[in-house]
């Protein structure tokens, strides 16, 4: 079984009364100790997904239908009592603008031990301390730093504190949200190889959330990319990024161009391609592919059929009717 | 309409053997903060910018590389004298920025414009797009109504704005981040200016529509001869653009040359481990990444000798030489085999850094790939 299913997962938002569809029929699945990165453009519903495992929405957002199983319990079906033994228990969330996040007036090391006291009413005051004090060092920072305020710490360390604190209650699943975009290369550099080495000595398993393949080119195990609400692509790094066993890359026209918007000082200098056009209108009922308008390989059944996720490699689906016609996207 | 699909060569392949009278000459700048006053020690100074010194040719692109608190937006707003100086030269087409004040600053601006990160901020929403793109003329009182209008319209379609006559009724707050980034960039190209600065112009936008701004650009520095200025973090995309980079460190160049050998084989410590981190959506590459420790230290307390000894991978290779600790290196210039126009030439400042072109090892990732480019 694996730690998080997420079956045909839909959540809605209601703008003035009408309901936009934000994620239209997601399946994810992470497991144990995996590093996920789940990827796409601003407003592709990536955030929005993510937020629903642990039900963190917004107050005019729902989840509409699907589930969210984790360690076989389905997260939809349960009250918010129910919920809390998960949350930050069991699935914790390093929130996007997270910089900005702490409390000015707090010391570090306290806004740390208010979630392991606020889920264990039971462990003492100084339990929590020595527990944020094993948690700064755990993240790079020193102990007797716990007494200093956010303001005294860079951003890049404000992120590790932010780290820190999603740790605290002992979590099998952390989700991150942008967590290295306000960041400098090399403090991304720092943040990242931070959570490599904390998933692997806790066996956690993380869904970093980027709008840059680039950074989770070399993070992540697996990676799936959002294009309006739906996932167009999910598959193993080595495929999506690289040349896989069979020598293709990328499958979904929507990654493949993506992809070729990112200078790689690895390969030949050439100019930059965009996509042209814009993602759809998601107050409106999709007919076909929702990346139709844009794609330059899209044909008449793009225009009429939704296409959905077709195993294409070990692990690799991509929906994309391309694949269905044999004609190898 | 620029066409985001058409190749289009990066950087411009200039003859780099001859030296056209740079636009922009900076000698020597020089940019402090004073902070709060110490108790019985007067001012804390943090000193942003610390002896710069670099060239914008006409047509051409140089970017200034580096991270938070390098200096480079401190360099930039020098430029555009949002920030004094507190020593040295910005010769802009002759005269002296850094001198000149009222009347005689405002004369020279229309040739000086400036493009911002932000395109959410640095328009006005309350203004519709072709007010926005006709304020500079009103401004510096050029052409009658009539003439502006033409013009404005013109600079629309120009920045792939069309049709230009219903995107300018329009107010600014209605348009999507790239559009309103052509919008700005409209503005700034109507008044014909010799330098752009470009400070972060597409790190806010959707990557896929990074290449229609930066194309855009690169159009109108074929077209109108601007040289740019172009402030980034983001190495690769220096690497893309840009005619030459300058990687700065703590308020300094440290390395100075063009793309393919900067990237390809950077010389200087602190560039190559930048390099090294540099991320890529390739993972058929594996390089050995240099991860540096800390951070850049604080511009009041600048450490002694060469400034980014404390952090340097290779100072520590070599057992901490005195000489690191002790000699504020210079930027010296190296042998690299290419023409030695001042344009061409290839500067380092590191006490231990290869001399020459023979003596580069380096993965050579992209050392040819500028021959390469069609």
């Amino acid at each position: 079984m694996s730690l998080l299913e997420v079956r045909d997962l839909h959540v809605a938002y209601d703008v003035d009364g009408s309901l936009v569809r934000a994620v239209g029929g997601v399946d994810l699945t992470v497991e144990r100790g995996e590093f996920l990165g789940l990827a796409g453009e601003s407003g592709c519903g990536k955030t929005t997904l993510a937020m629903a495992i642990p039900r963190l929405l917004p107050r005019f957002a729902s989840i509409t239908s699907g589930s969210v199983v984790f360690d076989g319990v389905d997260l939809t079906a349960l009250d918010e009592r129910e919920l809390s033994a998960y949350r930050w228990n069991e699935i914790s969330v390093v929130f996007q603008g997270a910089l900005n996040a702490l409390n000015p007036v707090h010391p570090v090391g306290r806004q740390i031990a208010e979630p392991i006291r606020a889920h264990d009413p039971k462990v003492k005051d100084a339990e929590a301390r020595d527990r944020a004090a094993e948690l700064l060092e755990a993240v790079g920072i020193p102990a007797r730093r716990a007494k200093d305020f956010p303001h005294q710490f860079s951003g890049g360390m404000r992120q590790r504190v932010m780290i820190a604190m999603a740790l605290a209650c002992r979590p099998r699943l952390v989700i991150a949200d942008e967590p290295v975009t306000a960041l400098d290369v090399m403090t991304q550099a720092q943040i990242i190889d931070l959570l490599r080495s904390l998933s692997e000595k806790y066996d956690l398993a993380m869904i970093l959330i980027s709008h840059d393949l680039s950074v989770l080119a070399q993070t992540c195990d697996r990676v799936a990319v959002m294009y309006a609400g739906t996932i167009a692509e999910t598959g193993p790094s080595q495929e999506v990024f690289g040349e896989g066993a069979d020598g293709v890359g990328a499958r979904h026209p929507y990654t493949q161009r993506l992809l070729r918007a990112y200078p790689n000082i690895h390969r030949d200098r050439v100019f930059i391609d965009g996509i042209p056009g814009s993602p759809p209108d998601l107050s409106q009922e999709a007919l076909g592919c929702s990346f139709a308008p844009r794609c330059l390989q899209a044909f008449d059944r793009c225009r009429t059929e939704v296409p959905v996720l077709r195993a294409t490699g070990q692990g690799h689906v991509a929906a994309c009717h391309l694949l269905d016609e044999g004609l190898g996207a | 309409m620029t066409d985001d699909t058409a190749p289009l060569t990066p950087g411009a392949p200039a003859d780099l053997a001859v030296d056209p009278v740079p636009v922009l000459s900076v000698e020597d700048l020089r940019v402090e903060y004073r902070l709060r006053k110490e108790k019985g020690r007067g001012h804390l100074v943090a000193v942003a910018v610390d002896g710069i010194s670099l060239q914008v040719y006409p047509g051409e692109t140089l970017a200034i590389v580096g991270e938070s608190g390098s200096g480079k937006t401190s360099l930039a707003n020098a430029v555009m004298r949002l920030v004094d100086t507190a020593a040295g030269r910005i010769m802009f087409e002759g005269v002296d920025l850094a001198r000149l004040r009222g009347k005689a600053l405002r004369s020279v601006r229309p040739r000086l414009q400036m493009i911002f990160q932000d395109p959410f901020e640095s328009l006005d929403p309350r203004r519709t797009v072709l007010e926005t793109v006709i304020e500079p003329l009103v401004i510096n009182d050029i052409g009658t109504a009539e003439e502006r209008h033409r013009r404005a319209l013109e600079a629309l379609e120009t920045a792939g704005l069309t049709p230009a006559a219903r995107i300018g009724e329009r107010f600014t707050y209605e348009l999507s981040g790239g559009q309103r980034q052509r919008v700005a960039i409209a503005a700034a190209m109507i008044l014909q200016p010799s330098l752009v600065v470009a400070d972060e112009p597409v790190s806010m936008l959707d990557v896929s529509l990074r290449a229609g701004i930066l194309r855009l650009m690169a159009d109108m520095r074929d077209r109108l001869g601007v040289g740019y200025l172009f402030i980034t973090h983001d190495l690769s995309l220096a690497w893309m653009f840009a005619d030459r980079i300058a990687v700065v460190y703590l308020g300094r160049v440290v390395e100075e040359g063009s793309p393919a050998e900067l990237i390809g084989a950077p010389r200087h410590p602190y560039t190559k481990a930048l390099v090294s981190v540099i991320p890529v959506p390739d993972t058929t590459v594996s390089v050995d990444r240099v991860v540096l420790t800390g951070e850049i230290p604080n511009p009041t307390a600048i450490p002694p000798g060469c400034r980014f000894h404390p952090r340097c991978p290779l100072y520590r290779e070599l057992g901490e030489p005195e000489e690191c600790r002790l000699v504020d290196p210079v930027l010296r210039v190296v042998e690299t085999g290419t023409p030695t126009s001042e344009r061409a030439t290839y500067r380092v400042a590191c006490h231990h850094a290869p001399r020459d072109a023979r003596t580069t090892t380096g993965d050579a990732v992209a050392a040819t790939a500028e021959e390469q480019t069609p």
